[in-house]
């Protein structure tokens, strides 16, 4: 450790301006701006926004996407996890590699696969009228299914990834006891499993819940404006309207929960710093 | 023991999930069909080559790349100083600092490049290239931050304190024992940081202008008018150029163990 403290800001006084000129007073203004009313402070942007059926049918879709995605993650991602973990070294390196492949690839050409699966003349309607369930295609893409689909491919690699290295550190030997002492599958993922692994639960769900509820790339494709979520209404009522406040509020509604999330993630790491 | 046959099988539907529409979008760019579809019809490399006469693909390609690279190597000369304060000073406010340089991570994108717009770039009269280069490079700042500093903390501060001992000045001993000890965690940072910016969309969706947008941003400007392979075949080849690059990272120094 070396004591001179202007050594010290010298070296990271660049980096804090630039963050602070390019990055933090810009949001700050931003946020500002929506608690401003010709010459004073009030709530009246929020009052408006939440007054429109519009908003806030898109805010509760949002949110129920961003749960509906969080829980089928959850789901899929301790089947999957549970699959990968007891697999030999060189089998679980390989398939935790397949589960972070897809984190590489863009996520526009990720979300844009699914309109080759997904519209009109895609895979699904297409075994779908040869079965000969559908007369006429069905329209997936631009509704809230096709989004779903999008979100959860996207950010279940996050999940399964947090619930590997939670079940990693699950001792060996619980499961079979609580089945030797006669729990079945349901009450030994309950009572045993869960509990041991909330932490890594906790990780991957705050990922994909937050991650499901600020996309925008997903809902831009596969939603249009059909299927509004938060961020595309953002963008279309500073694109359409030219309307800062509401796009204010919905900053704030993003940036409070991303910040909750992150500090219940931090709280996390520091608990598990101690143990 | 039926959960011994179950759990694969999920495994295996998941992975299909996961990795399935990347194989769907590499089939359909080798299509010889005019139209998005799969199977594909017929086989030929006609949507391959077409992707590189595009005239504004290459146009932002080009800007992409640059962006990639230019606020990547910024964003290092701002992140290896600030990050070596904060591991080897007694640094008052140092997590003030750790908090500011990483928020541009926790503020979803689209908020970033929308108040960077209104509240810097339009006040100051930046070009739109300055702008898209300072909000990736803040973008990136705290990838640099992050992963420079876990290299920092794993090496031994007392081989820097024997240079100084010795007689190197701190600035020395910073240059030929510190920067080649990281090297591993630089390239990591640079790896993380290019594939962030490359892919990056909300931040420059505010940001792109006229004549000037990333390959993300075009693309999607594309897809809602042209609905032929051309998309998938540009997809397959970023996806493909993503992977080596990644896959190259992990063998040449083991780019998991940074990340």
């Amino acid at each position: 450790m070396f004591q001179n403290r202007k050594e010290a800001l010298a070296l990271a006084l660049p980096a804090a301006l630039f963050a602070a000129t390019v990055f933090l007073v810009p949001v700050v203004l931003l946020l500002s701006e929506g608690f401003r009313a010709p010459g004073h402070w009030s709530i009246s942007a929020y009052i408006d926004f939440f007054a429109s059926p519009l908003n806030r049918a898109v805010f509760l879709r949002t949110l129920k996407l961003g749960f509906l995605v969080t829980a089928v993650a959850a789901v899929l991602g301790y089947a999957a996890a549970y699959a990968i973990v007891p697999l030999p070294a060189s089998a679980k390196g390989r398939m935790i590699g397949l589960v972070v492949l897809p984190l590489m690839i863009s996520p526009v050409a990720r979300t844009y696969a699914w309109i080759v699966i997904l519209g009109r003349t895609g895979i699904v309607n297409q075994a779908l009228s040869f079965v000969g369930l559908t007369d006429e295609p069905l329209r997936i893409l631009f509704t809230e299914t096709a989004v779903f689909i999008g979100l959860l491919q996207l950010f279940l690699p996050l999940m399964i990834i947090s619930l590997i290295s939670a079940l990693e550190n699950l001792p060996r030997d619980v499961v079979p006891a609580a089945r030797v002492l006669g729990a079945n599958w349901f009450q030994v993922f309950w009572k045993v499993i869960l509990p041991l692994t909330r932490e890594g639960l906790v990780i991957g769900g705050t990922l994909v819940f937050t991650g499901a509820m600020t996309a925008y790339i997903t809902p831009a494709i596969l939603g249009g404006s059909k299927v509004l979520m938060l961020e595309t209404l953002l963008y279309q009522r500073v694109t359409v309207a030219s309307d800062f406040a509401s796009a204010s509020v919905i900053a704030l509604i993003l940036i409070s929960m991303s910040f909750a999330a992150n500090i219940l993630l931090r709280r996390i790491a520091s608990v598990r710093r101690k143990s | 023991m039926m959960r011994n046959t179950a759990g694969p099988i999920v495994l295996l539907l998941v992975l299909g999930f996961l990795i399935g529409p990347f194989i769907i979008i590499v089939a359909a760019s080798f299509s010889a069909g005019d139209t998005l579809a799969f199977p594909p019809q017929g086989f030929s490399l006609k949507w391959i080559v077409k992707v590189f006469t595009v005239e504004s693909f290459r146009q932002s390609f080009a800007i992409s790349m640059f962006l990639a690279v230019g606020s990547t190597l910024a964003a290092l000369i701002l992140g290896i100083p600030a990050s070596y304060a904060m591991s080897r000073y007694r640094l008052p406010g140092s997590e003030t600092v750790r908090f500011m340089v990483s928020m541009p991570i926790i503020v979803p994108g689209i908020i970033v490049g929308l108040a960077l717009l209104r509240f810097f770039v339009i006040p100051v009269g930046l070009s739109i290239t300055l702008a898209l280069f300072l909000a990736h490079t803040a973008l990136v700042l705290p990838y640099a931050v992050r992963v420079v500093s876990a290299s920092l903390a794993n090496l031994r501060t007392d081989i820097e304190e024997a240079a100084v001992l010795l007689g190197s000045s701190r600035m020395g001993a910073f240059f030929r024992v510190i920067l080649p000890n990281i090297r591993g965690g630089i390239l990591a940072a640079f790896i993380l940081g290019f594939v962030t910016s490359f892919n990056q969309v909300p931040v420059s969706l505010f940001l792109s202008g006229p004549g000037v947008r990333t390959l993300p941003i075009d693309m999607l400007g594309y897809m809602e008018i042209v609905f032929d392979p051309s998309i998938a075949a540009l997809s397959s080849l970023l996806a493909f150029m993503s992977m080596a690059v990644v896959f190259a990272a992990e063998r040449l120094l083991g780019f998991s163990r940074y990340v």
